[in-house]
């Protein structure tokens, strides 16, 4: 398949339209929401987003919303569906009330995170979010700039699950220490086979270039898809409960060379010892000789969706500031910087969490600048399905991205999250409410083209 | 693709030779940067592919007693970075220099963005140059965000030349050869509006080849602005390409021309009269801006074009403006 081709066949981001209303006291506290939405999955149907966003928990609120039928291709994943509308529908309102009540929507985030379900958090995150973007030195009241170019800050928001799938892993030490991970699972460039390979490691006591991991084939024990951002909890819960076991295997052979019983044993550092006397040690070579010639420890370990163990849970949360310049006589909308805060539970390796968060921004800042699939209504066709007028971001339309990730011991406990999908979340949202800020109009459609800016600044929104 | 004879001619005599009079027999490839798109969609589907890369004669720039001569294989990265074009056209150093991408510039040459095919996605996805059907185009009431507000059809495409409004400004001169012998064009006649799908949009036959343009010679500031939405791989929304000849600090005469807002470069004779013999300050360009868009007809979907040319006027006669003469 060509590009084009692949553009044109499989299927469509759901897409949503809303009317929001809210009311609120002039402090900034949100009494009530109202919302008529129209979205469309395809020809299936679907493609509902879920409202209010985050602030779940607004009281008196009334959702009316209509699935409509399109003859067009059924709704795919895209990094979040129905998050990315959900998101840009609640935060766009959020900030247009905050505007009309002349309070910082800043504050009204803040003022109304008891909505949300970990107000603590959100409170926390809009604060960094805030610290980082310099959003009091630099952020001005709506429409309240004068001149051609015009810069704006907005918010956006995010949350997903993330709950590690279901997966197996299996462990095994052979007599001359080699070690062998597998699991049938597959890596999309996310870092999975890092993470596998560094929870083995570091609970066998070994560096991560003592182990060999096997991926990627169906004989090898099942792995789950990579979907709903749930690989890196399912993997490195699988990855860990093998691991264990098949320790646990290990001590058993080697407990009676230490004269001592196998739970009384620890994998340091490349060493089997003692808890209690470290000095009673055995190299890890050493150890696995035990196993005797010809055998082999091989345990598996499952992560259970229901049971996870302490291991993963589910729920990650993030904010984000976008930073903008508008050229309000050409509708070019220019990124200064983008700030993304986010947590994602127990985090494996920063490295690679960070790199996920700016794949996202950088995806989503070409969700909200650029991309769309411009469908001609007399034939029929998707007009730019080539990478020709398929417009994507590239690396001078990005800006300078900030990734500050939320690492605290609160969120280390409630083990690994999946990080995949929420940071791409609440882009539009961000990106929206910032050339709204700086322009003082409302942009109703994305991506934010200089077609949509100068229709919006124009008065052609019909 | 089309399976195709490949020829490498190291003369314009040989290459003539394997010309044909009626188009669709042979194409001539130099960049590659359009040719290897239409082959491989079908939109060409020449017998023949006559390379004209190793012909010497087609490269270089020089200064000349006419002006300045560019050769059609000079490249756009040469002509962003030369000297004399810099110096003597700024406007045609601004266009070759805003071409998105380094290796299209380094690859795409000066004859091949005068002569390549627009980029209207009706035309590429085959529905013809015009987009007919029933005769009625498509455009008018289709997808028609990036096409014409000049001209009022039946051609609604932009003419996709970055360089053809510079040269329309700068009253340049295109050369063309036959085996009949050469001719010469000016940059204003070589853009066609065409009628009906199997014309052509540009004055080159189909047994010719665009051997060189001679930019004239004379004191003049002039520049080119670009309204594009992204850094890179992008094609511009509108531009404007503005020459003034200037008496003091006052206007004696201007050019005027747009580009991507109609099938060929748009010369506007009423934004030049609006700005002949006033000072340039933001509300005489302004004004010329104003009047470079009056006679402006949007389709139903792009409307904010004509915002875009309006300021691109006004951007470029402010750009111009601060030149030294």
């Amino acid at each position: 398949m060509d590009r084009a081709t692949e553009q044109q066949i499989p299927g469509n981001r759901p897409s949503a339209f809303g009317k929001i209303k809210i009311a609120g006291k002039k402090d900034g506290t949100i009494t009530a929401w109202q919302s008529d939405t129209w979205a469309t999955g395809g020809f299936a149907g679907g493609g509902q987003p879920p409202l209010p966003y985050v602030y779940t928990n607004i009281p008196n609120t009334r959702l009316n919303h209509v699935s409509v039928s399109v003859n067009a291709g059924p709704a795919q994943a895209w990094r979040a569906p129905n998050n990315q509308q959900a998101s840009f529908l609640t935060c766009s309102a959020i900030e247009d009330f905050a505007a009309k009540v002349g309070v910082d929507p800043m504050v009204v985030f803040n003022k109304n995170a008891d909505y949300t379900p970990r107000a603590e958090q959100y409170r926390y995150q809009l604060q960094k979010a805030a610290e980082i973007s310099e959003w009091s030195k630099l952020w001005k009241p709506r429409g309240s700039q004068t001149g051609p170019v015009r810069r704006g800050l907005g918010i956006g928001v995010n949350a997903w699950g993330g709950a590690g799938h279901a997966c197996t892993a299996r462990t095994t030490i052979n007599p001359d220490g080699s070690v062998l991970l597998e699991m049938g699972t597959q890596d999309l460039g996310t870092g999975t086979r890092t993470i596998m390979t560094q929870v083995a490691a570091e609970t066998l006591g070994l560096q991560m270039s003592q182990i060999k991991l096997a991926i990627g084939d169906n004989s090898l024990p099942p792995g789950g898809s990579s979907g709903g951002s749930t690989t890196v909890g399912g993997a490195s819960s699988a990855t860990r409960k093998s691991g264990v076991n098949a320790l646990a295997k290990l001590f058993e052979a080697v407990a009676p060379a230490l004269n001592v019983q196998p739970e009384d044993l620890e994998a340091v550092d490349g060493t089997v010892r003692v808890k209690a006397d470290t000095k009673k040690s055995m190299t890890w070579v050493a150890a696995c000789k035990k196993i005797g010639p010809g055998g082999k420890i091989s345990e598996t370990g499952a992560n259970e969706q229901r049971n996870p163990m302490g291991l993963n849970s589910g729920g990650a949360a993030g904010v984000q500031v976008a930073d903008v310049s508008v050229d309000t006589e050409t509708g070019l909308v220019k990124i200064n910087r983008y700030v993304a805060v986010q947590d994602c539970g127990l985090i494996i390796n920063p490295r690679l969490a960070e790199s996920q968060i700016y794949g996202a921004i950088i995806m989503g800042i070409s969700t909200a600048l650029y991309e769309e699939r411009i469908m001609d209504d007399a034939t029929g066709r998707m007009m730019n399905s080539d990478m020709e007028f398929y417009k994507l971001a590239g690396i001078k339309d990005i800006g300078d991205i900030v990734v500050h990730l939320d690492i605290r011991e609160v969120n280390d406990k409630r083990g690994v999250i999946g990080l995949g999908e929420p940071p791409a979340v609440g882009i539009c949202a961000a990106v929206g409410n910032a050339v709204a800020n700086a322009i003082g109009v409302r942009v109703p459609k994305m991506p934010m083209t200089p077609m949509h800016v100068l229709d919006a600044l124009e008065g052609r929104n019909a | 693709m089309q399976s195709f004879a490949y020829a490498n001619p190291a003369t314009v005599q040989e290459a003539l030779a394997l010309l044909a009079p009626t188009w669709g027999e042979a194409d001539v490839l130099a960049g590659g940067t359009d040719l290897l798109s239409l082959m491989k969609e079908h939109l060409h589907t020449p017998k023949r592919v006559v390379n004209i890369k190793n012909i010497k004669e087609l490269e270089g720039i020089q200064k000349t007693a006419d002006g300045i001569r560019i050769g059609a294989l000079v490249t756009m990265d040469e002509l962003a970075k030369n000297a004399d074009i810099k110096a003597a056209a700024k406007s045609l150093s601004d266009a070759a220099a805003a071409i998105p991408s380094p290796q299209i510039r380094h690859m795409g040459t000066v004859g091949g963005d005068l002569c390549q095919r627009p980029r209207c996605w009706y035309y590429r996805q085959g529905f013809g140059l015009l987009a007919m059907k029933d005769g009625k185009s498509l455009v008018p009431d289709g997808a028609n965000q990036y096409h014409a507000i000049f001209g009022g059809g039946p051609a609604y495409f932009v003419s996709p030349s970055s360089l053809g409004p510079a040269l329309v400004a700068l009253g340049a001169k295109i050369k063309l050869v036959s085996a009949k012998g050469p001719r010469e064009v000016a940059a204003a006649s070589f853009f066609l509006v065409p009628q009906n799908d199997t014309s052509r949009e540009i004055a080159l036959h189909p047994d010719e080849i665009l051997t060189e343009i001679v930019v004239p010679a004379g004191a003049v500031r002039s520049s080119t602005y670009e309204v594009r939405q992204k850094e890179a791989l992008d094609w511009p929304l509108a531009t404007a390409s503005v020459v003034l000849h200037m008496r003091g600090n006052v206007v004696a005469s201007a050019k005027v021309v747009m580009g991507h807002v109609a099938a060929k470069p748009w010369d506007s004779a009423d934004a030049a009269k609006a700005i002949a013999g006033k000072a340039i300050t933001a509300e005489t360009a302004e004004a010329a801006g104003k009047a470079a868009v009056a006679g402006a007809q949007p389709l139903s979907q792009n409307a904010y074009k004509v915002t875009l040319a309006r300021v691109a006027v006004k951007r470029a006669l402010l750009e111009a403006a601060k030149q030294k003469a």
